[in-house]
C-alpha cells in the first residue's frame, strides 16, 4: 500500500486532466492504495455545485465525485488561497472537504509517497 | 540502484515532456537502475501511435522509445480506455469495433489503470512527464 495524493490543478471543461485524474483516484483506492487529493489553482472549479458539462459535449464525471466516501477517499485539501483568488467560497464547494494554507498542502506532501499533478 | 515507474502523459510531438520523459529513462537504465515499465496516460498514448511519421531529419520519438525498452527489457503499457478515447487501437480493439485499420502494436501493449497503481506500489519511485 501506498500514499498517493492526486492534484486537481486545471479546470475541469477544457481538456481531459480532471476527468483523468479522477479515474485514476478511484481506480487507486479500489487497489487498496491511500489516496488524498488536492485541489488547487482552476482545479477547484472541479467541486463547484450545479455544473452542467453535456452542454458542452463534455460527459458528466463531475457527479462521480459523489463516489469517494465509497472509495473511502476522505482526505480532500481545497487551497484557500485559490478560493480567494476565484472568489469562492465554502457554499460554492458541493464536496465536505478541508480547506488548507499553502503551507498546510505543502506539510501534506511530505507526508505521501507519491504526488501525481493533473 | 532504485527501480523507476514512469508515467508519460504528452504526446510524442507537440510538447517536450515526453521526450524529457525518454531521455530520463535513458539516463536511469545507462546509471544501472531499473524500470518496471513506461505507462503512457492521457495524451501520453499518442507515443504508441503507428501512424506517427516524423521527416527523416527529425529525432523518432516512437522508434527511441522502441529500441529503449528492447535493449533494456521494460513494457511500454498504454492505458487502454486513455487510448482509445484517442484514437490509438490495437489490432483486437480495431476487430472489436470494426475498424478496418489499427495503429498500435507490439511491443507496445495495452493494460488498464491498475497497471499503473501496481507499478507504483512496487516501484521505489514514479516519475511522472
Amino acid at each position: 500500500m501506498k500514499k498517493l495524493c492526486i492534484v486537481f490543478s486545471q479546470g475541469p471543461h477544457g481538456n481531459a486532466k480532471g476527468r483523468e485524474a479522477l479515474d485514476l483516484a478511484l481506480l487507486s483506492a479500489s487497489f487498496e492504495q491511500q489516496v488524498s487529493l488536492v485541489f488547487t489553482d482552476e482545479g477547484i472549479l472541479n467541486l463547484l455545485k450545479n455544473q452542467a458539462p453535456e452542454t458542452v459535449g463534455a460527459k458528466d464525471y463531475i457527479a462521480t465525485f459523489g463516489a469517494l466516501p465509497l472509495y473511502d477517499i476522505e482526505t480532500i485539501l481545497v487551497c484557500e488561497a485559490a478560493m480567494k483568488e476565484l472568489a469562492l467560497t465554502e457554499h460554492d464547494i458541493k464536496l465536505e472537504v478541508q480547506f488548507c494554507s499553502s503551507q498546510a498542502i505543502a506539510e501534506h506532501f511530505n507526508h505521501v509517497d507519491e504526488v501525481l499533478v493533473f | 540502484m532504485s527501480k523507476f515507474i514512469i508515467q508519460v502523459n504528452s504526446p510524442a510531438y507537440g510538447s517536450g515532456s515526453s521526450y524529457n520523459a525518454y531521455r530520463f529513462a535513458e539516463a536511469a537504465v545507462q546509471n544501472g537502475h531499473l524500470i518496471d515499465k513506461v505507462f503512457f496516460y492521457q495524451d501520453g498514448v499518442l507515443n504508441t501511435n503507428s501512424f506517427n511519421s516524423p521527416a527523416s531529419d527529425e529525432f523518432d520519438l516512437q522508434s527511441a522509445w522502441l529500441s529503449l525498452s528492447q535493449q533494456y527489457k521494460f513494457p511500454l503499457v498504454n492505458c487502454v480506455s486513455a487510448a482509445l478515447r484517442r484514437g490509438v487501437l490495437s489490432v483486437s480493439e480495431a476487430q472489436e469495433n470494426n475498424t478496418k485499420h489499427w495503429n498500435m502494436e507490439a511491443p507496445f501493449i495495452m493494460g488498464g489503470l491498475g497497471e499503473l497503481v501496481t507499478g507504483i506500489e512496487s516501484a521505489d519511485r514514479l516519475v511522472s512527464f
